[in-house]
């Protein structure tokens, strides 16, 4: 078989169609814990303690809440074991602050993602 | 005397090009966006484009089998249908009793619509136990009457004084084939190539029939069962049309020179 073959484009687009969702593959084995994390902060921009960040999954129809945990000292939280590439995030206080809902899209299941800070205020 | 201008033809051409591009490009545009595609005014430029449709489209519906299941189906077909076909065109190509009625009766059985054949091609399916598999759902396009008849006009294209010699070497009719023809025959192999994965990539009717569980499905059947189970996915729906016509584009891009050769010589040799 002569080595000018493997030069033919019908071998050659199906060699990088393999290597590119190899690569994708790979980078994907690497960033798929699951982790979601972030930051609330208030509108003054200082990281709000004890706040309680809500994940919604989405089914067929709607979004409905998956998990929920609280944000540490300084204001972060983080998520982790998440198995979805669509979601949405919230932030509640315990004092009845909330921030907007935040549509969360991965590029892949389970990706390891931070998010910009969730900005949380009094809503009438 | 000046020979006429090119631009006016150039610029007829590229103004239907254009025209017979819109619709993909409207497909790929609402894929990117999810917009309304009934919205008015419509929207030429595609506002806020994202490829998160994609990344729903592979993981609200079991993409990735349905993708498998397309391309064993089509490789089978494509392998099958070069083999049998390849066989059939050369055999074509011989002087032997009742040729030309065996030619009639081809050509004759290209008039009958497949759906009318669709009973018996499903109790022989049934019969040979392949039902339910990928095998089955290739079975009816393993062998086809069109491209038979475009390698048998490939293979009467070459001289016959180079097989005669080749026979005076000493080759089987085997290697008179795979070393002689074939090589000389390109053009006929992409064309049976491409129309065979056009057939099987595009088949609907016969997977739908021969099919009994979801994994076996393909995508043009996924397509069906994503309209059925979503709603309010426009850009989904449009992301999955763009996903399944990627391979067939691609492939034909691949061999755009060689399929417009191939059937043009089928066409004016057959």
């Amino acid at each position: 078989m002569s080595w000018r073959v493997l030069h033919h484009r019908f071998v050659v687009v199906p060699l990088a169609l393999v290597a590119l969702v190899a690569a994708w593959n790979l980078y994907i084995a690497f960033n798929d814990h699951g982790i979601l994390e972030g930051q609330v902060r208030d509108r003054a921009g200082a990281p709000v303690a004890g706040a309680t960040v809500i994940f919604f999954e989405r089914n067929a129809i709607y979004f409905q809440e998956k998990v929920r945990t609280t944000t540490d000292a300084k204001g972060d939280f983080r998520f982790t074991g998440l198995q979805h590439h669509v979601g949405q995030l919230e932030a509640v206080t315990d004092d009845g602050r909330r921030s907007d809902r935040r549509q969360v899209r991965l590029w892949f299941r389970a990706q390891d993602t931070e998010v910009a800070p969730l900005i949380v205020e009094r809503r009438s | 005397m000046r020979p006429p201008s090119a631009w006016p033809r150039h610029v007829i051409m590229i103004v239907v090009s254009i025209l017979m591009l819109i619709p993909f490009y409207w497909v790929l545009k609402t894929s990117l966006t999810g917009e309304n595609i009934y919205a008015y005014p419509p929207r030429l430029i595609p506002a806020d484009p994202h490829l998160f449709n994609y990344v729903d489209v592979w993981y609200l519906i079991p993409f990735p089998r349905y993708l498998l299941n397309s391309v064993i189906v089509s490789a089978m077909a494509i392998a099958g249908s070069l083999l049998f076909n390849v066989a059939a065109g050369y055999a074509l190509t011989k002087d032997f009793p009742a040729r030309r009625w065996i030619v009639l009766l081809l050509l004759s059985c290209m008039l009958i619509p497949f759906q009318a054949t669709i009973i018996p091609a499903y109790l022989i399916t049934s019969w040979l136990g392949v039902l339910d598999s990928w095998l089955g759902i290739a079975l009816p396009l393993l062998s086809t009457i069109i491209c038979i008849f475009i390698f048998k006009a490939s293979f009467e294209a070459v001289p016959r004084s180079l097989i005669d010699a080749a026979r005076v070497d000493g080759l089987s009719e085997w290697r008179i084939v795979v070393r002689i023809l074939l090589p000389l025959s390109k053009s006929a192999i992409a064309t049976n190539v491409i129309l065979t994965f056009i057939w099987s990539w595009n088949a609907f009717l016969w997977p739908l029939i021969v099919t009994r569980t979801p994994e076996m499905q393909t995508l043009p059947l996924g397509l069906a069962r994503f309209l059925s189970v979503m709603e309010d996915t426009t850009g989904a729906l449009y992301a999955f049309v763009v996903l399944v016509l990627i391979p067939g584009l691609a492939i034909f891009l691949m061999a755009q020179k060689e399929f417009i050769r191939g059937l043009t010589s089928g066409a004016t040799k057959g």
